[in-house]
């Protein structure tokens, strides 16, 4: 086989350096006329270049498009280049002057020299009237099938306890993805005793049947709290959380599930499966604060445990408060807190009773008070019956004695 | 009303008490029959400092000014003791002529404050044109808010208080006046209107003139007009 190819390229190599010589390649032959060589780039047809002239003069360029005199000629002014799928109409004056007819020619690819529009060759019209139109073709970046987790490959996961936090021994998340995800988890495992594993797998792929994964947490975590996290490459639903048997016991079952509903909430927010990890991979941070908070509240067992986590820093997802306030909502006030709302309450409350006593006292000073306005003050004179005798008064007297052990007369 | 003497009730318009008889000539009698010259703040018992009269002075200057048609005095003595500071102060603003008020200031226009240092015992007493404008709550009630002035001793103060809270009487009802018109007021001082002002009801001679009264109807009893 390989004497024939041998034979065959020797053979072919003299004929093709043969007809290689017929082609006359340009050649520059003084400064004058490589300054005077028109620059057409190939990308547009001859009759359109505006100094036609030049182009005419072109070595080569007879015959092939109508001169601009010849436009000049019939009277047509053409600015710019034409709508596609319309002749040109440099070729149709260069019919009637005698040129070479067809459509322009271009230097670029040639056409099958039907000169109408491929798009609408696409539609065909049915003898009843009606069209087929062909489907769009939407460019899906197609994943080439995993082979089934087996043998080496299956051994990649699950023979060994994982070394680093993220496993993915196929590759597929991005790599740069993948080198923050790694970071991420290692700075959770630094901040937190309950350290996050994140295993990836494919979406055709599957545990397989051998494989316990509940077995394989108990005998690779069983000394240190640990969640991993299986994750289906762009199946979030499918993501399974395998926690602690002593982490499972302090808590109920739905905590977990809300823990895993957030995550598949977050993971459902992106589309391609290294966002989706990502996110993921966060809120299950995030949730795993909330769980230490949560297990110290519910177990005083874990708070040596829990002490040790000092990621307060981390911002809270939405619902971490409600899934802690619906078991412990004692954690979210502490005593300080509380003691400041008191506080507070009791001086709005004291300011309240003051400013209304202080109106109150306004009031009543404002009442009570002694001062008159100085403008004078004139009554209706009228005269009275006399009384007693008296000429000006009639005995009208109001007394009071001011004596300690007496009362008013 | 009461008597000055008994403090019974006396009548609108009755010549003498009907219980003990008193009348002006009772207390002519007891006190003299002569004018007497009075200073706006006469004090007799020699209780007051002079700051305390100056201070007083000015509120007094203050209130006239205000109220251009009422005579503020006041009397501070020690009173023998078949002598009551009613009928002192009854024969004070009929006998009494005070010293710098003007003739726009008749004593029926008087408010004269009297205290007893003997018997610890003071009074309001009114002539007839401020009977209508205080009333013997109002007066009670100044008393009262000076109550601890008088029982420190402060007497100056106390009196000064007690025409202050006067005055505030007398400036509210001079507002309430000034929103009665002309009519109404003529109304209320001959009874025809309702009584605003608390006052007695006048009987003149011409209403009964016009209207004589029934055969059985007691010429006592007022008569109610249309």
């Amino acid at each position: 086989m390989k004497r024939i190819a041998a034979f065959t390229l020797a053979v072919a190599m003299p004929l093709g350096s043969a007809s290689a010589a017929r082609f006359d390649l340009p050649e520059w032959e003084s400064g004058e006329e490589s300054g005077a060589y028109f620059l057409g780039g190939g990308l547009w047809p001859k009759s359109l270049i505006p100094d036609a002239t030049a182009a005419g003069d072109q070595p080569g360029a007879t015959g092939e498009a109508a001169p601009a005199g010849s436009l000049a000629d019939a009277g047509i002014e053409f600015v710019g280049p034409p709508a596609p799928g319309r002749p040109l109409p440099g070729a149709g004056v260069a019919a009637t002057t005698g040129a070479t007819p067809g459509p322009a020619q271009f230097y670029g690819p040639a056409g099958d020299g039907t000169g109408s529009d491929p798009s609408l060759q696409r539609v065909k019209e049915n003898p009843d009237g009606t069209f087929d139109v062909p489907e769009e073709i939407v460019e899906v970046e197609a994943y080439e099938p995993l082979p089934p987790l087996e043998g080496d490959l299956a051994d990649l996961y699950f023979a060994h306890a994982p070394v680093e936090y993220l496993v993915d021994p196929q590759r597929l998340l991005t790599e740069q993805k993948s080198n923050d995800i790694m970071r991420f988890l290692e700075f959770h495992a630094d901040e937190s005793k309950l350290r996050i594993y994140v295993m990836v797998i494919g979406d055709n792929q599957t545990i397989p049947e051998g494989v316990d994964i509940q077995a394989l947490h108990r005998k690779w975590f069983s000394d240190e709290p640990t969640v991993l996290m299986l994750y289906y490459r762009e199946k979030p639903d499918l993501t399974e959380l395998v926690y602690n048997e002593s982490i499972r016991g302090a808590l109920p079952k739905s905590v977990f599930d809300r823990i895993l509903q957030n995550c598949l909430r977050e993971g459902a927010v992106a589309d391609l499966a290294p966002d989706q990890v990502e996110k993921m991979a966060i809120e299950l941070s995030i949730q795993i604060y909330w769980l230490s908070r949560l297990m110290e509240k519910e177990n005083p067992d874990h708070q040596s445990l829990v002490s040790a986590s000092s990621v307060h820093e981390m911002m809270a997802s939405a619902d971490a408060p409600e899934l802690l306030r619906e078991y412990v909502p004692g954690i979210f006030i502490d005593e300080t807190s509380k003691m400041l709302s008191f506080v507070l309450t009791f001086v709005v409350i004291l300011g309240g009773l003051a400013m209304i006593g202080l109106i109150g006292w306004i009031v009543m000073w404002w009442r009570g008070r002694e001062s008159l306005s100085g403008e004078p003050l004139l009554f209706p004179e009228f005269r009275l019956p006399r009384r007693l005798g008296g000429e000006f008064s009639g005995g009208g007297f109001v007394g009071m004695s001011f004596e300690l052990n007496e009362g008013a007369s | 009303m009461k008597c000055p003497r008994c403090q019974r009730p006396v009548d609108h318009e009755a010549a003498s008490c009907y219980s003990c008889g008193y009348s002006e000539v009772e207390a002519a009698m007891t006190c003299g029959s002569n004018q007497v010259l009075l200073h706006r703040v006469h004090d007799a018992a020699h209780c007051l400092r002079k700051h305390e009269r100056d201070e007083l002075g000015e509120t007094l200057d203050f209130l006239e000014s205000k109220f251009p048609q009422m005579l503020f005095c006041a009397y501070l003595g020690t009173l023998p003791a078949s002598l009551k500071i009613s009928e002192l102060g009854f024969w004070l603003l009929n006998h009494g002529q005070v010293r710098g008020a003007e003739f726009a200031r008749p004593n029926e226009n008087g408010v004269l404050v009297v205290m007893d240092l003997n018997t610890k015992q003071i009074g309001v007493s009114l002539g007839y044109f401020a009977e209508t404008l205080i009333t013997e709550e109002d007066a009670y009630r100044a008393l009262n808010a000076a109550r601890p002035n008088l029982v420190n001793a402060e007497y100056g103060e106390a009196i000064e208080r007690i025409f202050l809270k006067i005055g505030k009487v007398l400036d509210k009802q001079g507002r309430k006046l000034r929103k009665l018109t002309r009519e109404q007021i003529h109304a209320t001082l001959t009874g025809q209107y309702k009584n605003v002002l608390d006052l007695p009801p006048h009987l003149s001679p011409n209403q009964y003139l016009k209207n004589p009264p029934a055969p059985g109807e007691s010429p006592g009893e007022p008569r109610k007009t249309a």
